[in-house]
């Protein structure tokens, strides 16, 4: 038998796909060593730089239309008004160097010697005059809801003048720090696109659309040299981008932080957490235009359902004791605000009140927009639970930001039953969030203005005897009667005053967090 | 294959030369892939559909004195959540969501897209040159951006999201389909069903849909994929159904807040999706690959 002769193939050399393959690798290589440098922190600022992460876009340096509270910091880095709410929610003047009340209805102001913008011309009481007649001419602004009404300008001299209402408005000094002044010139009823400011700081590249800003020290500015040279203004949307930017440190100041973020930035090294009690009341509000008739319009049934609700679990648990459960209708940090009452938590009793009501089938639908206030999602759906445990068949409605959700606070979008929403006080006052909240009339109701339905003749009555009470003893008085007048309507489902929390790099210093979610650019140095 | 060697025939092919030759290699590999992916499948799908029965705490039952509890906790697989919900139950819960809207999405293109490319395939013409120039115009379209004006304009909801999800991806079943149908049409069995007198529509759908439906219905597995992968981005994005729905994207968009303190939050359902999308992939490459004819030297 023959044996099958063995062969020995050749040593082949490499071949062709071989050859390609050790090819590919080092191209491969070559291509993504380079990205290796991605991993480190990229963008970091320079020395003189600060850098700012908002997490609402600021589509305009102007407050017509647009006065989120983190947004105030920037724009009155730019442009400013004739006072300003400072330290202990209390106003300081700024543009102006006299702003007192002479008569009950009438205010003298006198502009501060040598203010000017950043191209050099002097800040003028025409000025003055126009920013107002260009803020009342502005259709939906949130401003324009915080006046009772606006003043008139009458000049008495190059830098003096009268501001006049019909009715005594007591709270016009604080009022007036949401008027921005720019040259009359150039504004206009509507968002301004131009940088002209008085402030310490002037535009010098704007991307609104992206929202997007850098800021350079104004040389002429009127008042103290700003230490930080540059100023940059990023938004940065998702709350986990802005926490890891802090950390990598290409931000240096994050604001508005969701308690969860403050939990995870809290005690890292290189990383400051401030925290102050806000001026910002979050509540899951009461529809008001429910029917005669419907379970809802009834506030026995509003209260009921508020003991389905664990605030101290939520406090504790979901917003990590960032909040202080509501005690009153409006945050106690505001002057005038007193405690009004506690949200009680007990489920059987929510249940037993429903049920002799007539109200144990009750359906609710709980709408708001992301964002809306820290840890919104979470607080919500929580409040699901609480409200199915009690046999409410609740339902959940989450609007994205840019989504109609004003049409359906004005009634015009679709039915609903509670709304998560968050109001401020931007003048620090308590008057001025009653009034915006509960001082709704059938006319202001017709075009949508009045909040969220909420039109009760007697409190509105109550609350304007109050805000043109010159007296502010009896003022105080009678703001106290009208805040338990209020509370026993039962406007909320629940409601808390959440904290300010911000973080900063370490390197950030001087920077004075105020309770209405703002600080001055000014007082802010940067050091290392 | 023949036996390369064969005793009493001398050869240069060694053993060592066939297992590593293209075709041996590739068989393994549609072997390997078949087995990889259906397991891999298997692992998420089993559990997704009997998470009704498997003793597991609600989906949306709260604990808030239990958040964030890490993976292996007493009672949680995968940990608790934000607001102490069980995540392996949210997972298995969404994945009903999210498989349920992926396999419908499926079916619904898979119809519309074999309908629209064999006709557009056998009949040729005008409804060739509709047909065509459509799906060219659909898939021109930044295909995101359409998914979300689409839920935008209509609402968030499962049937919404299904339908998007569906029309989305119809061209790429009718594109292949096409091609499929113009190769059948020329086929001498063709020719002998009109010779026989059978109407135009009788012989696609008796004749010529049975004998493409097998490859098109491999790209309509693989596309399964590519819907769980759309459905859990448009919930990332804000536009999957309402809370508290817990479907793959939205437990991923929660959880991504607390990345640096809770990875299980983000990293387990991203892993799930990620062995769900390699597994439907590798058995559908697995399947194309022992379905693909044999070479030509094969026999």
């Amino acid at each position: 038998m023959t044996r099958t002769p063995h062969l020995v193939p050749p040593p082949r050399p490499p071949s062709r796909r071989t050859l390609l393959r050790w090819g590919a690798f080092g191209g491969a290589g070559v291509a993504l060593g380079p990205l290796s440098a991605c991993a480190g922190p990229t963008g970091a600022p320079g020395p003189g730089t600060l850098t700012l992460g908002l997490n609402r876009s600021l589509v305009s340096l102007d407050n017509k239309l647009n006065q989120f509270e983190a947004a105030v910091t920037v724009q009155r880095a730019v442009r400013q008004a004739l006072t300003r709410i400072g330290p202990g929610l209390r106003p300081q003047l700024v543009l102006a160097d006299r702003f007192e009340m002479t008569e009950p209805t009438t205010w003298t102001v006198r502009l501060r010697e040598g203010v000017c913008y950043s191209d050099g011309s002097p800040v003028t009481v025409d000025d003055v005059a126009t920013a107002l007649r260009m803020y009342g001419k502005v259709p939906g602004s949130f401003l324009l809801g915080l006046f009772p009404e606006l003043p008139a300008v009458e000049a008495t001299g190059e830098r003096t003048f009268f501001l006049r209402t019909r009715r005594p408005v007591p709270g016009l000094d604080r009022l007036m720090s949401n008027i921005h002044i720019t040259p009359a010139k150039a504004n206009r009823p509507e968002e301004l696109r131009s940088g002209l400011g008085s402030g310490p700081y002037r535009v010098v590249r704007a991307n609104s659309g992206a929202g997007e800003y850098t800021l350079a020290r104004n040389t002429r500015y009127w008042g103290g040299r700003p230490s930080v040279d540059t100023v940059r203004v990023r938004f940065v949307p998702e709350e986990s981008s802005r926490v890891v930017a802090l950390r990598s440190g290409e931000l240096d100041v994050v604001d508005t932080l969701t308690p969860d973020s403050a939990e995870q930035l809290t005690g890292l090294p290189g990383v400051t957490v401030q925290e102050i009690s806000g001026a910002r009341m979050c509540q899951l509000f009461y529809n008001f235009r429910k029917p005669e008739g419907h379970p809802l319009a009834d506030a026995r049934v509003r209260q009921a359902l508020t003991y389905a609700i664990d605030g101290t679990a939520l406090v504790r648990d979901v917003l990590t004791g960032t909040a202080e459960e509501a005690r009153g209708v409006v945050p106690l940090a505001l002057q005038g605000a007193v405690p009004t009452g506690t949200y009680a938590f007990d489920p059987g009793r929510a249940r037993r009140l429903l049920r002799s009501l007539g109200a144990e089938d009750l359906r609710i639908k709980v709408i708001w927009e992301s964002g809306e206030f820290a840890g919104d999602t979470s607080v919500m759906e929580a409040v699901l639970d609480m409200l199915q445990d009690v046999g409410v068949r609740a339902s959940l409605q989450q609007f994205e930001p840019g989504g109609d959700i004003l049409k359906w606070r004005q009634g015009r979008g679709g039915d609903w039953d509670v709304i998560g929403n968050g109001y401020s006080s931007p003048t620090g006052q308590a008057l001025t969030m009653l009034q915006g909240m509960y001082g709704g009339t059938a006319e202001k109701d017709r075009t949508g203005d009045a909040f969220m339905g909420y039109v009760i003749p007697r409190i509105e009555r109550r609350l304007s005897a109050a805000a043109t009470e010159v007296d502010d003893s009896e003022r105080e008085r009678r703001l106290a009667a009208v805040q338990h007048a209020v509370w026993d309507t039962w406007p909320s489902l629940w409601a808390f005053a959440p904290k300010t929390l911000l973080a900063r790099r370490d390197r950030v210093r001087g920077l004075a967090l105020q309770p209405i979610n703002s600080y001055d650019l000014t007082a802010v140095r940067l050091e290392g | 294959m023949t036996t390369a060697v064969s005793a009493g025939r001398p050869s240069a092919v060694t053993a060592r030369d066939l297992a590593r030759a293209t075709a041996t290699s590739q068989r393994r590999g549609a072997r390997f892939k078949l087995w990889a992916g259906a397991v891999c499948t298997a692992l998420v799908v089993l559990p997704v559909a009997l998470a009704g029965v498997l003793p597991l705490p609600g989906a949306n039952a709260q604990d808030l004195s239990r958040r964030r509890l890490p993976p292996l906790s007493e009672g949680h697989l995968f940990g608790t959540d934000q607001l102490g919900r069980d995540l392996l139950s949210r997972v298995l819960h969404g994945g009903q969501v999210s498989l349920a809207v992926g396999v419908l999405a499926v079916l619904v293109s898979g119809l519309i897209g074999i309908a629209a490319g064999s006709a557009a395939g056998f009949f040729g013409g005008w409804v060739d040159a509709v047909v065509s120039r459509f799906l060219e115009a659909q898939l021109a379209l930044p295909l995101l951006m359409m998914l979300l004006l689409v839920v935008a304009l209509f609402g968030p909801s499962v049937t919404v999201i299904t339908c998007v999800i569906a029309i989305a991806q119809w061209p790429e079943v009718a594109r292949l389909t096409r091609s499929l149908v113009l190769v059948e049409r020329e086929k001498p069995y063709v020719a002998a069903a009109r010779v026989l007198g059978l109407r135009s529509w009788s012989v696609l759908a008796r004749h010529v849909i049975p004998n493409v439906v097998r490859p098109a219905s491999l790209v309509v597995l693989l596309l399964l994929a590519q819907a769980v992968l759309l459905e859990s981005a448009l919930s990332y994005l804000g536009a999957g159904p309402q809370r508290p729905f817990a479907t793959w994207g939205r437990i991923i968009s929660d959880g991504q807040d607390y990345i640096t303190t809770s990875w299980w939050l983000v990293t387990l359902p991203g892993l799930v999706i990620a062995v769900l999308v390699v597994g439907v992939n590798l058995l559908g490459d697995g399947l194309r690959d022992r379905t693909r004819p044999r070479s030509r030297k094969g026999a």
